[in-house]
């Protein structure tokens, strides 16, 4: 591989490829090049064939996964033909979205310097390339560190200077920061556009529209195919299009669809300034900062006529034996009905409160009553039946052979009778969405089942309140929506939600309430609008609102939603 | 919470040739192992104390406080009960209690906790890349050595996720201490298979990550960290292989076994 200075990094013809027992290709005539340091982005929805277009590229596949791969693969300038992964190494560098299975090594100095081992890099050299790639990612001072005592960010940035190290010319970021919160994806984008003015190509599949958005192109993927290789801006004005193919259209998109603005303003300043050219005159802000919407709960007000609180913490305080403190007199009430979400950085303290208000942990101090019976003095079993809980990853509970079993396992726990046993699962089921898949193996769904089965396995339980730890991670737009909308269903039938979630547009389209958490205490508690007419202290929490709020505060009210926005504008 | 044993302190032992350091352990398990008498065990066991101290691993200790005394108070009853010979004291029914008896028990007790010690300044001092390097100094294939040195890493993972299982289990009305021994090992089954699962997923992405680094590749392999032998490995290796001669040699002279005439 000596022509690198061949006017083209990648070259993919006709690339096809098919995984062994499927019928379907996941690849189908994928054809484009890659100028060198041209920056591609490639979005669509699951299954759109781009992780495996990824794994092509450095050849995970066919290693790996075995199947049909037919076309060509040219980097730089030399076809691809069968060369391992490992021949790979120094020339495209793959990061993928679980950083926790690409860090083996005791420290941030070994995991750098093992791949460089592996390529036979002279020791010297070693010592050379070692704090570049450190200092790249902005992980200098770290060098000793365990990598299992580094946050996401940062593990997900180490696992990037561990593959720079090996200075290959392309890097392929496979949704680099699916996986982290808002401050970690901030993290991993400055890297990346550092890495662009480097002169790297760069391949990067995103869900994350802020990451597309700095691209010289944007590729669009669907059941395999190319629908769309264009600058992001001309893709992402198209709003039908991009719903088509499973992509969230941003926010400006969608209102400049709606308001009628030509051509669709390339950031907030611009639409600011399009929305004023336009004489469109709000009809007077319908909703002042701090106000509770129509929706909200009056929870703020003190009467005594309030109904008793389904479940209420009080001032309860959580350190774990090592001294370390994770939750600091944290109180909450949660009263029937309600939704809301929880958010904050990681390590505020999030899931650990979580797990206090269904018994999972125990405070060290301080009282969380279920309809005022303390929870430590119910057994487990008890509580569960009134709270469900339903853990970030669903592979940390599925075990059963049929979906119908894994349903069924929460409530047979009870020993119900078989009628009612099945018509729970069936209820659940149909709830969200899987009737007729009842014999199904719940391995081979996909992730959006999988996390749907999960729910629906709580679901049986028939509880009072539904705990829900990041629901959405990991899943594609049109999942992500249909996770929410049966959430919202269920909030509808009377059953309070509470989720923990990192995703803005989320929190703000579909909870009432919102608790924003910060070094294990609760910083804001109260209305969502009010939250997030608070811009200084949700830059505090590193939390920013969808663009369409932040928008809304150019014209001094905060919408929640386009729908929202358009409403105020009368249109 | 890591189970991972290795602290990072600039001591002489962190110091020592990755080979030193299993070599050294050895001879002190050595040493532990012909021990019978406490008076025998007493002096390895000082002297595995006083590697503790320059380690500066007590903190470990600490974490283990409970296996410590645990494997200690256990072993010490056993082997008071079941030790034979030696005039017993007391007889009550099949139970017979005798002062060699009783030595014996504290001899053995002191030599597990002894074993348990020497683990630890070795866990506590060496890197599992420095483990992975002295399997292969001493003719293990790279590949294999750096294996299994991965499996060691990957335990506590393997332990978290169980016990994050456990927990997603209980949430789902699960409670684990009903029924007899086999009931409730069947009802397992919900926390072994997601751990499997996930450790069979884990394995995957890894080995395909390893993979994407070079693992594998076909030319020679270099080292970052470049083990040197030096005065220091020399003495503390002298010193290790000097206890471990002397315990043999008292042991074949019968100088470290409890009496039982």
């Amino acid at each position: 591989m000596k022509d690198s200075a061949a006017s083209e990094a990648i070259r993919l013809d006709r690339l096809s490829f098919t995984y062994t027992d499927q019928t379907d290709r996941a690849l189908h005539d994928i054809s484009f090049s890659v100028a060198p340091g041209e920056m591609i982005a490639i979005m669509g929805a699951t299954g759109a064939g781009k992780s495996t277009l990824a794994k092509c590229l450095n050849r995970t596949i066919p290693a790996f996964q075995s199947g049909r791969l037919t076309g060509e693969i040219h980097i730089l300038g030399q076809r691809l033909t069968n060369e391992g992964v490992a021949d790979m190494a120094g020339i495209v560098g793959l990061v993928s979205q679980d950083f926790e299975a690409q860090l083996f090594a005791t420290n941030v100095v070994q995991e750098v310097v093992f791949g460089m081992e592996q390529l036979g890099v002279a020791p010297g050299e070693m010592r050379r390339r070692l704090p570049r790639a450190l200092q790249a990612v902005g992980l200098h001072g770290f060098e000793r560190r365990d990598p299992a005592s580094l946050s996401g960010g940062e593990k997900q940035r180490l696992a990037i200077a561990a593959t720079l190290a090996l200075q290959p010319r392309i890097l392929v970021f496979d949704e680099p920061t699916t996986d982290l919160d808002p401050l970690g994806k901030l993290e991993v984008f400055d890297v990346l556009a550092a890495m662009r003015r480097e002169g790297y190509t760069l391949i990067v599949i995103e869900h994350e529209i802020a990451a597309a958005e700095q691209a010289d192109r944007l590729i669009v993927m669907s059941h395999g195919q190319i629908v769309c290789n264009d600058a992001p801006a001309r893709i992402f004005a198209q709003v039908d299009f991009l719903q088509e193919h499973g992509v969230r259209p941003p926010d400006i998109s969608r209102l400049a669809a709606r308001l009628h603005l030509v051509p669709v303003p390339a950031s907030l300043d611009a639409a600011e300034t399009a929305i004023r050219a336009s004489k469109k005159i709000p009809l007077g802000p319908p909703f002042s900062k701090g106000e509770a919407g129509p929706s909200q709960s009056t929870r703020n007000v003190t009467t005594n006529n309030l109904p008793p609180p389904l479940l209420e913490a009080e001032s309860i305080s959580f350190a774990y034996d090592t001294g370390t403190q994770v939750l600091s007199n944290v109180s909450l009430r949660i009263d029937a009905g309600e939704f809301i979400a929880v958010i904050g950085q990681n390590g505020s303290g999030k899931t650990t409160l979580a797990k206090h208000l269904n018994g999972l942990l125990h405070p060290t101090s301080g009282h969380v009553r279920l309809s005022g019976t303390d929870l430590s003095e119910l057994p487990m079993n008890t509580v569960a039946a009134d709270i469900g809980y339903v853990f970030q990853d669903p592979d940390h509970q599925i075990f059963a052979a049929t979906v119908a079993d894994e349903v069924g396992f929460g409530p047979r726990n009870f020993r119900l009778a078989a009628d009612e046993l099945a018509d729970r699962v069936r209820r659940a089921l149909q709830a969200v969405g899987l009737s007729g898949l009842e014999d199904a193996d719940p391995f081979l769904l996909s992730k959006g089942h999988r996390q749907r089965l999960a729910v629906a396995s709580l679901l049986a339980m028939r509880p009072r309140l539904l705990i829900l730890d990041e629901p959405t991670t990991g899943l594609d737009f049109p999942e992500q929506q249909r996770m929410m909308d049966l959430l919202a269903r269920l909030h509808a039938q009377g059953v309070a939600i509470l989720i923990i979630t990192h995703s803005p547009w989320i929190v703000a389209e579909y909870a009432q309430r919102g608790v924003l958490m910060s070094g294990g205490r609760i910083l804001f508690d109260g209305p969502l609008r009010a939250l997030f007419a608070d811009e200084a202290l949700l830059r505090q929490a590193h939390f920013q609102a969808p663009d369409v709020t932040r928008l809304g505060r150019h014209f001094g009210f905060t919408p929640l939603s386009v729908e929202e926005f358009v409403g105020v504008f009368g249109c | 919470m890591s189970l991972f044993l290795y602290i990072d302190r600039p001591t002489l032992l962190h110091r020592l040739n990755p080979i030193v350091k299993v070599l050294g352990m050895l001879c002190f398990f050595v040493a532990a192992f012909v021990t019978q008498a406490p008076l025998a065990a007493l002096p390895v066991a000082a002297g595995v104390c006083g590697l503790i101290t320059v380690a500066r691993a007590w903190p470990n200790v600490r974490r283990l406080r409970v296996l410590f005394i645990m494997v200690f108070v256990m072993t010490f009853v056993i082997w008071t009960l079941f030790f034979r010979g030696g005039d017993p004291f007391l007889a009550w029914g099949p139970l017979r209690l005798s002062t060699a008896a009783l030595r014996f028990a504290l001899g053995m007790a002191i030599k597990l906790d002894t074993f348990l010690g020497v683990g630890i300044v070795f866990l506590s001092t060496t890197k599992i890349e420095e483990f992975a390097y002295a399997l292969t100094c001493v003719g293990m294939p790279y590949k294999l050595g750096f294996t299994m040195t991965l499996a060691f890493r990957l335990v506590p993972v393997f332990l978290d996720a169980a016990g994050t299982v456990v927990q997603a289990q209980r949430c789902r009305g699960f409670n684990f201490d009903e029924g007899n021994l086999w009931q409730r090992m069947r009802r397992y089954v919900p926390v072994i298979v997601p751990v499997f699962m996930g450790a069979l997923r884990r394995a995957d992405g890894m080995a395909m990550a390893l993979e994407a680094r070079g693992f594998q590749a076909q030319g020679p392999r270099t080292a970052y960290e470049q083990y040197r032998f030096d005065g220091t490995d020399a003495l503390v290796l002298l010193m290790a292989i000097s206890v471990a001669v002397l315990y043999v040699v008292l042991w074949y002279m019968g100088q470290t076994s409890v009496p039982t005439a």
